[in-house]
């Protein structure tokens, strides 16, 4: 027992002897393990917390949403419904009216005009119901009057307080009562099925039923019904039974049956969890692999410099097992506060993450548990590590001879790795310059480990630095394809079908500070080819041969394809269709007042570059195709020169007709806003990667310090200044630096390139992105990986300034 | 004496820049009368002419912190050395001796007392003037060699002729290492190297810089008797050359080479004279 003590306090003054590195070790291990523990673990909680969230406001397994521009009176979906073969199946439906509009919430002197959203609900439904964070509900006695509740994280973004007036399209007062959410617009999309179009573009305005209907003009009416089925209803086959019943019935319908995993809010929340579980299992191995290659590095330097001991053990006969068991201890306790320190790290960033997705998602239940399982599983990660590094030192360090191991110098004089190969090669300039490059190929391994460990670094930052250059990127195709050739431009949505030559679009045109005026048609679209699948599409009808704003065309052409459809990049990628090639657009026809659903063949005419699959064109001519010759639905318009668009805006926004006003690039900002609220989730990575990349560095630069000191002493002994030492251990770490920077680059290069093309391709698969790595991304990777790297021994210059030379000249391994 | 062009080491340095201009000088090795088995006892013909230094040590003491013992390493030593001497500094372990030459070197300083060194006070000295007297005026040989593992025999070498400054530091070098009979192994790192051979590269490092002062802290304690005699045999050559050699040991055979021999106990100087039992020949130690 006496024995065991005596080696556990002599492990325990290794431990303190080497305080620094130890600590430095076991933060290594920390980063690695806590980050890891702290990313992987978000999946669990946010997947209980949307479930949660979606069950508590009873979320909608199917809805019946009717052709756009299109109602049907109240009572009609209902009984649609209960005339279906799974009519008892279905456990509770209701009917809405949602009707797009714009939204004025100008606040504090800040002006505030988007695109919006009527949400028309009986007050107490029984199918998405409307959670209120602040203020209150609308009372039933309110229904047909103007008061809503507004959604809560636009609400929010502007500051907006808990009640207060808005006007829509119009110029209608609204006065909210509250800020609230219900389960489709956890995750606002826009109507051109853009996911995380950011909260600042895009209001949602909860209203009784009969407030919807009232402020639309559509008394009455409906466009939509939702309903929840009972337990083990396959909701497909009742979308079915509802697509058949619309085109069945005295008067035909037309419209889509969308099931709850297909829509665009719901479906992105959920996968965004799956792509940020893969996204983040990357960075926390790649965390954890950098900490291990650190560790490993360091720990092995802290066995290395007791084999002498060892050896002394050897020749006086202690046994192997009793040997090993001293750095072994020193590898539990480093160990043990490695994964102690972990579990705070790991703490730190679940909270963190658990913070910033609370912030980013209004949802009325967050469940954020302590991950026990993931930490528990990394504090294994965090066990073994430094075991493992401790380990193979030691078997090195006992199959010495005994003999050598207790030799001055055995350790010292060693020159051996690569520097005998570069014998031949000299750096240019003085003797001892050859010593950066000498020192970096003398120890391969440990050069190796270092340069893995900063690789591993600059791989994640170059890896979520890509991800942030690809969205730029797309952003910015975005944007330059709607400014191009027509910049300011303004579309006026009316709210429905009108003639192109009707008062609401000649008033338009006519309106103060309109120089042109061109009346658009938009509608929705399946796209489907036969060897492909298929894609919703918001298919643009506008004069494609006059002049004015045109797509810019990548490929195909349309003297060659009159009148054939111009798809995105992106679709004609999903969709495997070339410029020449035909397809089947699903898309209503007017019949009448009515709307039918209807195939017909197209030929894909041209391609166009913006990476928004849903943009799609098409000559107006062939406006016959849907029953709307001579119709639009929107008006382009052109701002003369000198005008404010703002106030054009508002000129518009306040005319009869008018259900919205946008400037052509607003989506792309909305977007842009949206992914700006995501970088903070890669921020806290890129925070924990510096914060390693640097300790990894450190530790490399502090260890050559520690090893090199009898070097050192020398050189100083022989009157080199300390500047001139402190730059060859800079120029060696800048060469570490290189090397890892190098490996990192690459590997960062392949990990975005998945991240880019498969990953965001299967989370945001609306959105077509180019796999872009900005200059500043690879500035950013050789400020860290080089510069931030070769400065660390700077912090070492103390030590060397107060170096004893003397006692360390007598320095014996 | 004059303060030179080069600061306050100017003097030192003048004498020894002088050396430098007047280039390399023949000494016949049958004049030296001596002969080391496998060494190229021509070293002093190839050798540049420094002049030796002075260096006078007056009331030196050297006290360190132990805990909270005060332990006194040198207690007033007093010491005059000569221009082109070889000095041996005898003694037991723990008497002093490498106190006595890290102070001479310039790598520590005394707690009372005045180190000159041709004349100028190193005591008084700042860190720069310091670096600068190590780079110009000393050089060193340690016990366990202290060669860089990452440079091979003749980067090693060059190593002291680029520090000092010299011209053409690599011929030098190359030189030097053929000097000490190594010139077939200049591209072999030190652990491709013997205990003796890399002892000889480390004395053609110090003999690279063209330092007037050597100073040897246990040069052969490492060697066997063969390989320490070659050692001896070069640095005697060095005082001969016109070097001031100082060499630290406890082995009192050593000691019979010198032309004069300081011994120390307890910090202080107990004897300074000739050898006691009379000067020998390289060839004659026996230890």
């Amino acid at each position: 027992m006496t024995s065991r003590l005596m080696w556990l306090r002599w492990s325990w003054r290794d431990l303190r002897q080497r305080w620094v590195l130890v600590l430095a070790i076991a933060l290594t291990i920390a980063l690695g393990t806590g980050a890891y523990a702290g990313f992987t673990g978000t999946a669990d909680w946010r997947t209980r917390s949307y479930d949660a969230s979606y069950a508590k406001l009873r979320m909608h397994d199917l809805r019946l949403t009717l052709t756009k521009g299109t109602t049907a009176p109240a009572g009609t979906l209902r009984r649609l419904v209960a005339g279906i073969p799974s009519a008892g199946r279905v456990r509770a439906v209701s009917e809405r009216l949602v009707v797009p509009t714009q939204v004025a919430a100008s606040h504090g002197g800040r002006r505030i005009l988007v695109a919006g959203r009527l949400v028309g609900a009986a007050p107490a439904a029984a199918v998405d119901r409307v959670h209120v964070y602040a203020g209150r509900q609308v009372a039933a006695g309110e229904s047909g009057r103007a008061v809503a509740v507004l959604e809560r994280a636009f609400a929010r973004h502007y500051d907006l307080p808990s009640s207060g007036t808005v006007r829509i399209s119009g110029g209608t007062p609204v006065h909210y009562v509250g800020q609230g959410s219900a389960p489709d617009y956890f995750s606002p999309a826009s109507d051109s099925g853009i996911p995380m179009i950011g909260e600042s573009g895009f209001a949602v305005l909860f209203v009784p039923l009969a407030t919807a209907q009232r402020l639309a003009g559509a008394p009455g009416r409906v466009d939509e019904a939702v309903l929840t089925l009972a337990p083990g209803t396959d909701p497909s086959t009742v979308a079915g039974q509802l697509e058949r019943a619309l085109g069945s019935g005295p008067t035909p319908l037309s419209g889509t049956v969308t099931v709850r995993a297909d829509e665009i809010g719901y479906h992105a929340l959920y996968e965004d969890i799956n792509g940020d579980a893969r996204f983040f299992d990357i960075i926390a191995l790649l965390l954890l692999l950098g900490a291990a290659f650190g560790a490993f590095n360091l720990t092995s330097r802290v066995v290395e410099a007791q084999r002498r001991e060892i050896g002394i053990g050897m020749a006086l006969g202690v046994p192997r097992t009793r040997i090993a068991a001293r750095p072994m201890l020193l590898g539990v306790q480093i160990a043990l506060l490695g994964v102690a320190l972990g579990l705070g790290v790991g703490t730190v960033v679940s909270r963190a993450m658990a913070g910033l997705l609370t912030d980013l998602l209004p949802l009325p239940v967050w469940n954020t548990p302590f991950q026990y399982r993931t930490f528990l599983l990394a504090a294994l990660l965090g066990f073994a590590l430094p075991l493992l590094a401790v380990a193979w030192p030691v078997w090195r360090a006992v199959r010495v001879r005994p003999v050598d191991a207790i030799r001055v110098g055995h350790l010292a004089a060693r020159g051996g790795g690569l520097a005998p190969l570069l014998r031949r090669l000299r750096v240019p300039g003085r003797g001892y310059r050859q010593l950066p490059l000498r020192n970096v190929l003398r120890n391969p391994r440990r050069t190796a480990l270092t340069s893995l460990g900063i690789g591993a670094a600059v791989t994640i930052m170059i890896t979520v630095f890509g991800m942030l250059d690809s969205f730029d990127a797309m952003l910015g195709d975005s944007e330059h394809e709607a400014n191009r050739g027509g910049a300011g431009r303004i579309v006026a949505q009316l709210d429905g079908y009108h003639a192109d030559g009707s008062a609401q679009v000649r008033a338009i045109a006519a309106a103060p500070g309109v120089e042109g005026a061109t009346p658009l048609l938009t509608v929705p679209a399946t796209a489907r080819h036969a060897d492909g699948g298929s894609v919703s599409l918001i298919v643009e009808l506008r004069d494609l041969g006059a002049g004015g704003w045109r797509p810019t065309l990548t490929a195909g052409s349309l003297a060659r394809h009159p009148g054939g459809l111009v798809l995105s990049e992106k679709a004609a990628h999903d969709l495997g269709v070339r410029p020449g090639d035909s397809l089947l657009l699903r898309h209503p026809r007017r019949s009448g007042q009515a709307f039918t659903l209807t195939d017909s063949r197209v030929t894909v005419a041209a391609v166009h570059p913006n990476p928004l699959r849903t943009v799609a064109y098409l000559d107006r001519s062939r406006a016959g195709l849907f029953g709307l010759a001579a119709t639009a639905n929107a008006v382009e318009v052109l701002p003369a020169p000198g005008t404010d668009p703002a106030r054009l805006e508002q000129t518009l926004f306040a005319m009869p007709g008018v259900a919205g006003v946008q400037t052509a690039t607003e989506g792309v900002d909305a977007l842009r806003e949206g992914v700006g609220q995501l970088t903070g989730i890669l921020d806290i990575a890129a925070g924990v990667t510096l914060a390693l990349a640097v300790l990894i560095a450190f530790n490399a630069a502090s260890i050559s310090a520690d090893e090199r000191s009898r070097e050192n002493a020398t050189m100083f002994a022989f009157g080199l200044p300390v500047r001139t030492v402190l730059g060859m251990a800079v120029a060696e770490s800048a060469l570490l630096g290189t090397l890892g920077t190098a490996a990192g680059i690459v590997l960062g290069q392949g990990i975005d390139r998945w991240m880019v093309r498969v990953q965001l391709a299967r989370t945001m698969p609306e959105i077509g992105f180019d796999v872009t790595l900005a200059p500043g991304t690879y500035l950013t990777a050789l400020l860290l990986g080089i510069v931030a790297v070769a400065l660390t021994p700077l912090l070492t210059a103390r030590r060397l300034r107060r170096m004893n030379i003397p006692a360390t000249l007598r320095v014996v391994e | 004496m004059t303060s030179g062009p080069n600061g306050p080491w100017g003097a030192v340095l003048d004498g020894h820049s002088v050396g430098r201009r007047s280039g390399w000088h023949a000494t016949a090795e049958a004049e030296r009368g001596q002969e080391v088995a496998d060494v190229d006892t021509a070293v002093g013909t190839a050798g540049r002419a420094a002049t030796g230094t002075r260096i006078d040590l007056d009331g030196v003491c050297r006290r360190y912190r132990v805990g909270r013992t005060t332990v006194t390493a040198l207690d007033g030593v007093d010491l005059h050395v000569d221009e082109n001497a070889f000095v041996v500094v005898l003694g037991p372990s723990g008497s002093g001796k490498t106190t006595l030459l890290n102070l001479m070197g310039a790598l520590d300083a005394p707690s009372a007392g005045r180190i000159r060194i041709a004349g100028r006070d190193i005591t008084a000295a700042g860190p720069r003037e310091l670096q600068r007297f190590r780079r110009r005026t000393v050089s060193f040989v340690f016990q366990s060699f202290n060669l860089f593992p990452g440079l091979t025999a003749l980067e090693n070498v060059q190593f002291g002729a680029d520090v000092a400054g010299r011209e053409d530091a690599g011929g030098l070098a190359a030189d030097t290492l053929a000097q000490v009979g190594l010139g077939d192994r200049v591209r072999h790192f030190p652990h491709e190297l013997s205990g003796g051979e890399q002892q000889r590269v480390a004395i053609a490092r110090a003999l690279a810089t063209g330092n007037p002062v050597l100073l040897a802290d246990e040069p052969t304690g490492e060697l066997d008797f063969r390989t320490g005699v070659q050692i001896l045999g070069l640095l005697r050559e060095q005082a001969q050359a016109g070097k001031t050699v100082l060499v630290v040991t406890h082995n009192r055979e050593i000691s019979r080479v010198a032309d004069r021999v300081v011994e120390l106990s307890s910090g202080r100087v107990v004897a300074d004279g000739p050898p006691s039992a009379g000067r020998a020949d390289v060839s004659e130690l026996h230890w």
